[in-house]
């Protein structure tokens, strides 16, 4: 779990264009919108194309993604039980 | 002087012409379906298309099949035509009698696809040095002289006073409107050619379908059900002139225009405001040109794209500016498609014949009620009609509305045509000089030469001290480099997975919008895609206002960015892109 919150981190910072972000810099438990990382609708859908390209999950409603995305955590729980690569 | 519509012309999914569209109409006919035409993969997506191939549309606009051809640029040709026939008569008896009208007529058309379908057909022949003479046509300025080279044969006209491309996506044919009636009331033409045209392209398509705004059943505007939209395309031109020369050359008149705002909502580059502050602003910003009360406008023709923000964003804009009274709406996208650059032409074509046959369209399959929304029209009603409001709003919170009078209004002139002052002008060619003016994260969606240009724009803000009333862009391709990533990443993944930034960041108003939303800037914000016209477009755009009392000052953008993968191209006919970051300060003379 912890090599896949790292993983995914990563992945987010890439996904988002967090040029000057390390891994370290997001917190695991912390809100990703409202405060966070400032994040908008835009970049929800950036997160289920991520989960998408990189784990063959798909999100028919981007209202899913509200729960999912709470947190690094959350969303790592998520892909964990529903990945498909 | 008052503006006349003396000639329409329309073609979209519900009919190839006025009298179709119309007949389409009082019918309740929706021309949105299965996909036949585009050939992309998504054909689980309903679309309105327009029902013929390029090459049925070739024939019937008559042009040879092999001259290369946007669809867009044919769906305005016929539209065109149309307008101007209504007009003038058919291209043999315009020529018997010349009125003067005739020798100076301004044509300004919208578009944001413009050749992106040729660019998708060709995109390896390109790189094999094939099919090289549709290179230019990606373009939206060409695609819109396309039609006007098309025309000026067609019916042997004089030289355009100006031919202006606003790309503003899906509020660039009121804009278009707009600049046609400004030029009119500053006496630079005697009539003008306006609105905007559109074809569906696999880019766009699938553009919309990463922002998972896309209804995969046919849409339903103000629904409470409501889930997307639908994409549509086609083209609609209104030609307007001023009513004494349409009077003296004995012209049926069709409608007045009553008056019309642009703002900028200045809050998202894909979402509109809780409030609907930009749409509140413009349809306020037109009623108060007009001289007219809220309880004046008898009919609005709503954006309303059956998005669920759009649809919740416009109703309480509308709440705000109507109150308790609210008139006769409906979205007539259920019947057309969301034409995208091209509703705001097709959309004021509707409401001239709305005005003309006094009707009220209908806003189709809408059943459920729901908490904030607006409650429209769900069957199309006779009545008269004396004043209608017609609303477009594009990316960027781009948001225009105009108003179409059975009666003559009075638009205030201006004789003496002003030439801006120059503040202060800069140009961003250091890269150290972005740091200060542009932060890590405001950059994240920012391609380098985007970065530049919103840094020029802070600094010339900053150091003349003025809160520009307008921002306009002047961009021969555009935000190219998101542009090509979308349209490669779409070719090579065939159409699937796809990132949404890029598209969200594609259009050629990105630069304006997002200054605009930066600074948060409310007033006027436009962008002219037309070669190495574009500023001359740009600075017609702000004289005539400044000349009008409009707007007291600008901010001119001049925007262009070095593309590998488009340079690869382009040098096939040995041309290729270049940086230009340059931004201006204007201010008017009085």
């Amino acid at each position: 779990m912890e090599q896949l919150i790292e993983q995914l981190k990563q992945q987010i910072i890439e996904a988002l264009n967090f040029e000057d972000m390390t891994p370290e810099d997001i917190n695991t438990d912390a809100p990703l919108f409202g405060e966070g990382l400032g994040l908008d609708s835009i970049d929800a859908l950036e997160l289920i194309m991520l989960m998408d390209r990189e784990y063959g999950i798909k999100l028919a409603d981007p209202k899913q993604g509200k729960a999912i995305f709470a947190s690094v955590r959350t969303m790592a729980e998520y892909i964990q039980a529903n990945r498909t690569k | 002087m008052r503006i006349a519509i003396t000639g329409i012309g329309v073609v979209s999914a519900i009919g190839m012409n006025c009298a179709e569209t119309l007949q389409s109409l009082l019918d309740e006919r929706s021309g949105i379906g299965t996909m036949h035409i585009l050939g992309s993969r998504h054909t689980e997506l309903p679309v309105g298309e327009v029902p013929l191939s390029d090459a049925q549309l070739k024939q019937l606009a008559g042009i040879p099949a092999d001259e290369p051809m946007p669809r867009t640029s044919l769906l305005g040709i016929i539209a065109a035509r149309e307008a101007l026939q209504q007009a003038f008569g058919s291209p043999s008896s315009a020529f018997d009698f010349r009125p003067s009208t005739f020798d100076s007529i301004a044509f300004i058309s919208g578009t944001t696809v413009g050749g992106m379908d040729l660019t998708e057909q060709h995109w390896q022949d390109y790189h094999e040095g094939k099919a090289t003479e549709c290179i230019p046509l990606h373009e939206a300025g060409e695609s819109t002289n396309a039609i006007a080279r098309h025309l000026a044969f067609t019916f042997h006209l004089s030289p355009f006073t100006l031919i202006a491309t606003p790309s503003t996506a899906c509020s660039s044919a009121l804009n278009a409107i707009m600049l046609g009636a400004n030029l009119l009331r500053t006496g630079q033409t005697k009539a003008t050619l306006v609105g905007g045209a559109e074809s569906l392209s696999l880019f766009h398509l699938n553009g919309f379908n990463t922002l998972m705004i896309l209804d995969h059943e046919p849409c339903r505007p103000f629904d409470a059900t409501r889930n997307g939209l639908n994409l549509g395309e086609g083209a609609g031109y209104l030609l307007l002139e001023n009513e004494e020369d349409a009077i003296a050359r004995g012209a049926t008149i069709l409608g007045y225009i009553g008056g019309y705002a642009n703002t900028c909502d200045a809050y998202h580059q894909t979402a509109s405001s809780d409030n609907g502050e930009g749409a509140y602003l413009a349809m306020s910003k037109a009623l108060n040109m007009a001289g007219l009360q809220p309880a004046d406008i008898d009919y609005v023709n709503a954006h309303g794209t059956a998005t669920p923000n759009n649809d919740l964003s416009e109703s309480a804009a509308l709440r705000r500016v109507f109150g308790d009274k609210m008139p006769a709406v409906s979205s007539t996208k259920a019947f057309t498609g969301h034409t995208t650059s091209a509703s705001g032409g097709i959309e004021a074509v509707i409401c001239a014949l709305a005005i003309q046959h006094g009707f009220i369209p209908a806003n189709l399959n809408w059943s459920h009620t729901a908490e904030g929304l607006i409650q429209p029209v769900i069957h199309t009603g006779h009545r008269p009609l004396s004043h209608v409001l017609c609303n477009a709003f594009g990316f960027g919170g781009n948001e225009s509305s105009l108003i179409i009078s059975a009666k003559g209004i009075e638009l205030s002139e201006a004789t003496m045509i002003q030439l801006p002052n120059e503040q202060i002008n800069v140009q961003m060619v250091n890269d150290e000089m972005v740091n200060g003016f542009v932060s890590p994260a405001e950059a994240r969606r920012m391609t380098p030469q985007t970065r530049r240009i919103v840094a020029a724009a802070r600094r010339a803000i900053a150091e003349s001290g003025v809160t520009p009333e307008a921002i306009v862009c002047a961009t021969q391709w555009g935000c190219m480099a998101q542009s090509m990533q979308f349209l490669q990443d779409m070719l090579a993944r065939n159409e699937q997975q796809l990132k949404p930034t890029p598209f969200m960041q594609s259009t050629h108003n990105t630069v304006a919008s997002t200054i605009a939303i930066l600074t948060a800037n409310h007033g006027y914000n436009a962008t002219y895609s037309q070669g190495k016209q574009s500023l001359t477009c740009a600075m017609a755009d702000i004289r005539s206002q400044m000349s009008l009392g409009m707007i007291r000052s600008a901010l001119v953008l001049e925007f262009d960015e070095q593309v590998e993968a488009w340079d690869n191209v382009l040098g096939n006919i040995g041309d290729c892109t270049q940086n230009i970051a340059r931004a201006t300060i204007y201010k008017a003379n009085n």
